[in-house]
């Protein structure tokens, strides 16, 4: 069976089906329609080739070295980690991370960035989507019941926390509390100074004994 | 496997030798019976598998905007949907079968999904391509040429309207490479294939003579050698499946 056909297949309908809860994004896809996005993320064996129409098709490109092509498989390529993906979002960063070797760029930074754009927008009233199956009542103490345990986890999760925090500082005393933590990073660094004042000193009385020792 | 029948007035019909000029006919019968159903049928007799091998396919075809595709035997149209997105409106895809039952449902299926704009619906014989020479960058004939009576002619005439530079990709039931999973297929074609017909298509002749006209298909180096012999170059297959299914791709040059 074709792995990465199986998982290109995978991200397609992923990618599509998230989409397709959005009813705006198709707009927003319109702009980038008839543009490839070539994506070589370094932890997969084989690049992705994104075709942008009315829909996203996925592609596995077999050529890792397409990026040294002329002219380019696609309207953008990129070669990243999938630790660098996310920072993509920020413009003002793709100089940085070129210069830091994380990336490597060919084409019109564009077509990522409205590839990045059109998922970070999306915009899924999941509440909705599922009154359609279940009716408006059936829907809204759904919701109502998740946001309900949502809560209770959140409560139960801040009351572990401080269980587990209090029993580590004041009872089994194994971590040190923040304060002590402040107050020891103060001393270090007015030892710090201290040595330093003491090195400064020393210098100036080895200069006073042996002047010629600066020449 | 050799096709050696195709050099004599008779060719196989699955396991029975027939008249070479019924074939096509007696093929067509079996593509109007199961046309309405051929979707379902695929999904359940492939396990779905078939739409990962199509993928495998397109992959392999190295598709671009503005490409010229034909999709030869192209039945329902999954390959062309994809190729008409990739090629986009610079290119085309020309879907091409000889069925008229297979080209109407593919037809319906694909303007109901909005695939409309740059693809055509040719009736076509692979033997006799009504297009020009030199005029397609891609040629695809996914489980279509174990139908066609002259496989030799089908693959000059592919040959013929490739552009330098294009290529064919065939993709078709083949052999497996391992002979357990030979004998496991062989009860599956078989014995299940035509109750599954009977039972969703009504209609287990059809998927009998799908299972023979497997069996009778060239192998793998079969149909390298008889591509070669017509003029594709830098020919290679993949096996998918463990061969079940092989993916030969051809240049011409």
């Amino acid at each position: 069976m074709p792995t990465p056909q199986l998982i290109s297949a995978l991200v397609e309908t992923s990618i599509n089906g998230v989409l397709a809860l959005d009813a705006k994004s198709h707009e927003r896809l319109k702009g980038l329609s008839g543009k490839r996005l070539w994506v070589h993320v370094r932890e997969l064996p084989w690049p992705l080739t994104f075709c942008f129409s009315q829909r996203i098709d996925v592609l596995v490109d077999s050529d890792i070295e397409a990026l040294s092509e002329t002219p380019l498989p696609a309207d953008c390529c990129l070669s990243l980690s999938l630790t660098t993906l996310p920072l993509l979002q920020d413009s003002s960063q793709i100089t940085k991370l070129i210069k830091q070797d994380k990336l490597e760029l060919m084409g019109d930074i564009h077509v990522a960035q409205g590839f990045s754009q059109l998922l970070s927008e999306l915009n899924i009233d999941l509440e909705e989507k599922l009154s359609s199956l279940v009716g408006d009542v059936g829907a809204r103490l759904t919701f109502q019941r998740l946001g309900a345990v949502k809560t209770a986890v959140t409560k139960k999760a801040h009351y572990i926390k401080t269980i587990i925090r209090d029993g580590a500082i004041e009872e089994k005393h194994i971590v040190a509390s923040p304060i002590a933590i402040a107050h020891f990073c103060d001393e270090v660094n007015m030892l710090r100074s201290d040595v330093e004042r003491l090195e400064a000193k020393l210098s100036l009385l080895e200069h006073q004994v042996n002047p010629s020792t600066d020449d | 496997m050799s096709d050696n029948p195709q050099h004599s007035d008779q060719t196989h019909f699955g396991f029975k030798q027939v008249d070479k000029n019924n074939k096509a006919s007696m093929v067509a019968d079996v593509f109007h019976s199961v046309a309405a159903k051929y979707d379902v049928m695929n999904d359940l007799m492939s396990m779905g598998i078939h739409r990962v091998w199509k993928r495998f396919t397109i992959d392999c075809s190295g598709a671009r905007q503005g490409h010229k595709v034909l999709d030869l035997a192209g039945g329902t149209g999954d390959l062309t949907a994809k190729f008409s997105r990739i090629v986009g409106d610079k290119g085309q895809v020309i879907l091409a079968d000889i069925n008229d039952s297979m080209l109407k449902v593919g037809r319906d299926k694909l303007r109901d999904r909005g695939v409309v704009g740059n693809v055509e619906y040719v009736q076509a014989n692979a033997e006799a391509l009504p297009f020009e020479d030199n005029t397609f960058d891609i040629i695809t004939i996914a489980f279509g040429l174990r139908n066609v009576t002259d496989k030799d002619k089908a693959l000059a005439s592919m040959y013929r309207v490739l552009k330098p530079g294009g290529r064919l990709l065939v993709l078709e039931f083949s052999k497996p490479t391992n002979d357990m999973l030979s004998k496991a297929y062989d009860m599956y074609s078989f014995h299940v294939l035509p109750k599954m017909g009977q039972l969703v298509a009504n209609d287990g002749g059809s998927y009998q003579y799908l299972a023979e006209s497997i069996r009778m298909h060239p192998d793998q180096d079969t149909l390298k050698s008889m591509m070669e012999t017509v003029g594709f170059e830098q020919v290679t297959y993949h096996n998918l499946t463990g061969g079940i299914v092989a993916l030969h791709r051809g240049f011409k040059f």
